[in-house]
């Protein structure tokens, strides 16, 4: 199963605090891409990851040649054409920088968007980047609009200051693009908000089609009415998978396993092998990504992408 | 009439007395001496059978000879007039079938290809049979630690957590081994 998102990498601040450095990554088979990328740092404003700490919000980057990009060469090389930079904050302070990379491929149907409310009143979303791919036409509908809170993909994940994912997009009345998204072929889509920095919200959706979908699979976790441990809220995948379903029933406790640690450090981690052979008929998921959704210090969920 | 592709390597490059046995009984022989590109030539000609006749082998040809069996096994045959002890050692290692000191009798050729020929089988069984249970062995060691896993993180008595990974098995049409290997991957996610 191809996914859309060819390139996950963690970047996060050095002792100093002064720079980024390479925390982890998953990079498939883009070895020469992986050793360019292991040796990088950036400074604050440099490259993708130290701009969107800069600018304190989510970045799309579409065209790397003569821009901010440092790896534009090897990322060249490697059929890189797009990166997304999510800053990870508590208050004004930097924890992580999550990138994803992607490839240009003709097959996809996705999207990837960045919502602000930075007009005057504040009070709805616009898309004020993002990457469509071949999508123009969606993504002309998607530019034109503005969505208030509690409309919209968008719009209910920036009321609700939780993740949503809405699996089959074409029919879901809270997705006001539906028919547009069922011409561009999209099938699901997650919002996550991604910062309430400076005066502005964020939140991020990525839009996916079924043939290439963002993730094998994607969960959404929050902590329960006591705040004692993590359940899972939801889990996506485009076929039923009963065993992920098994260890989405468990629950997390703080500082225990891969998404305890998340909760306890406020950081994203990636875990897994991968290297490991993909059997496609095991469908197995070998490495992960959990990104944590932090509002004024404190952990509100955690979005995992199991690739 | 045997058809059988043999390479045959000898030290001695002006010696045709074993060359001219082999077609005489019937068989397709093509004669090299031993060289680095020794291991090329077998997969460029793919022989079904390799026939050595030289004094001694030596540890390059013993270890190519090894790589060989290890990549695509087939019956091998050895006339030498070493009788060292360590070199026997060394040639049933590289899984030398027939390993023959100073007798070279033309007129014992034929049986002694079929020795080769039925010894190579019967390894090959073997082999496979051990391979066999290695990988039951391996998968027992693989379904425990997931059926382990499966008590912890769901609370399943040991019954619950065999029955649940063989359904899951069952419905993707895969191996409890296969399955639990997923397992594992997964809780390490997790971990």
């Amino acid at each position: 199963m191809k996914t859309f998102i060819k390139v996950t990498e963690i970047w996060v601040p050095n002792k100093q605090r002064t720079q980024l450095e390479f925390s982890s990554g998953l990079y498939g088979g883009l070895v020469e891409f992986k050793a360019a990328s292991e040796q990088q740092q950036f400074a604050y404003n440099e490259g993708l990851p130290g701009k969107a700490w800069a600018e304190g919000r989510p970045l799309v980057l579409k065209e790397f040649a003569q821009s901010y990009f440092k790896r534009t060469a090897a990322a060249k090389k490697a059929g890189l054409t797009c990166g997304i930079a999510i800053p990870v904050f508590s208050g004004d302070f930097l924890l992580a920088v999550v990138v994803f990379l992607c490839a240009d491929d003709e097959h996809h149907a996705g999207a990837i968007e960045v919502w602000s409310n930075q007009d005057s009143s504040k009070q709805s979303l616009k898309v004020i980047d993002g990457y469509y791919g071949s999508l123009h036409y969606f993504e002309q509908i998607s530019r034109d609009i503005s969505v208030a809170k509690d409309q919209g993909l968008a719009g209910l994940a920036w009321a609700q200051g939780l993740p949503v994912l809405i699996d089959d997009i074409s029919k879901a009345d809270a997705f006001i693009r539906a028919h547009d998204a069922k011409q561009a072929g999209i099938t699901m889509g997650i919002s996550i908000p991604v910062s309430d920095h400076l005066n502005s919200s964020y939140v991020m959706t990525f839009l996916s089609a079924k043939a290439t979908p963002l993730a094998k699979r994607i969960q959404i976790w929050v902590p329960d009415s006591q705040g004692e441990q993590l359940i899972c809220l939801e889990g996506y995948s485009k076929n039923p998978n009963e065993l992920a379903q098994l260890f989405e029933a468990t629950t997390v406790t703080k500082g225990v396993g891969a998404l305890g640690r998340v909760w306890l450090t406020g950081m994203p981690v990636i875990t897994g092998d991968d290297d490991a052979d993909y059997n496609p008929e095991l469908a197995s998921l070998n490495t992960m990504l959990a990104i944590p959704v932090i509002e004024q210090g404190r952990l509100k969920a955690i979005v995992s992408f199991l690739f | 009439m045997n058809r059988l592709n043999v390479l045959l390597i000898e030290s001695d490059p002006t010696c045709g007395f074993m060359e001219n046995a082999l077609i005489a009984e019937g068989f397709k022989c093509l004669k090299s001496h031993y060289d680095p590109s020794f291991l090329a030539l077998i997969k460029q000609i793919t022989p079904d059978m390799l026939i050595f006749n030289l004094q001694s082998p030596s540890k390059k040809l013993l270890a190519d000879l090894q790589t060989q069996q290890k990549l695509s096994a087939i019956p091998v045959i050895m006339f030498a007039t070493d009788d060292n002890s360590d070199t026997i050692h060394q040639v049933i290692k590289a899984e030398v079938c027939v390993y023959i000191v100073n007798g070279l009798d033309v007129k014992r050729l034929n049986s002694i290809v079929s020795v080769a020929i039925a010894r190579f089988k019967h390894n090959q069984a073997l082999k496979q049979e051990l391979d066999e249970a290695v990988a039951k062995l391996e998968d027992r060691k693989l379904i425990d630690r997931a059926k382990a896993i499966l008590i912890k993180t769901q609370n399943f008595t040991e019954d619950e957590a065999y029955h649940t990974l063989r359904k899951l098995a069952m419905d993707r049409h895969i191996s409890l081994g296969e399955m639990a290997k997923n397992v594992l991957v997964m809780s390490e996610l997790f971990k």
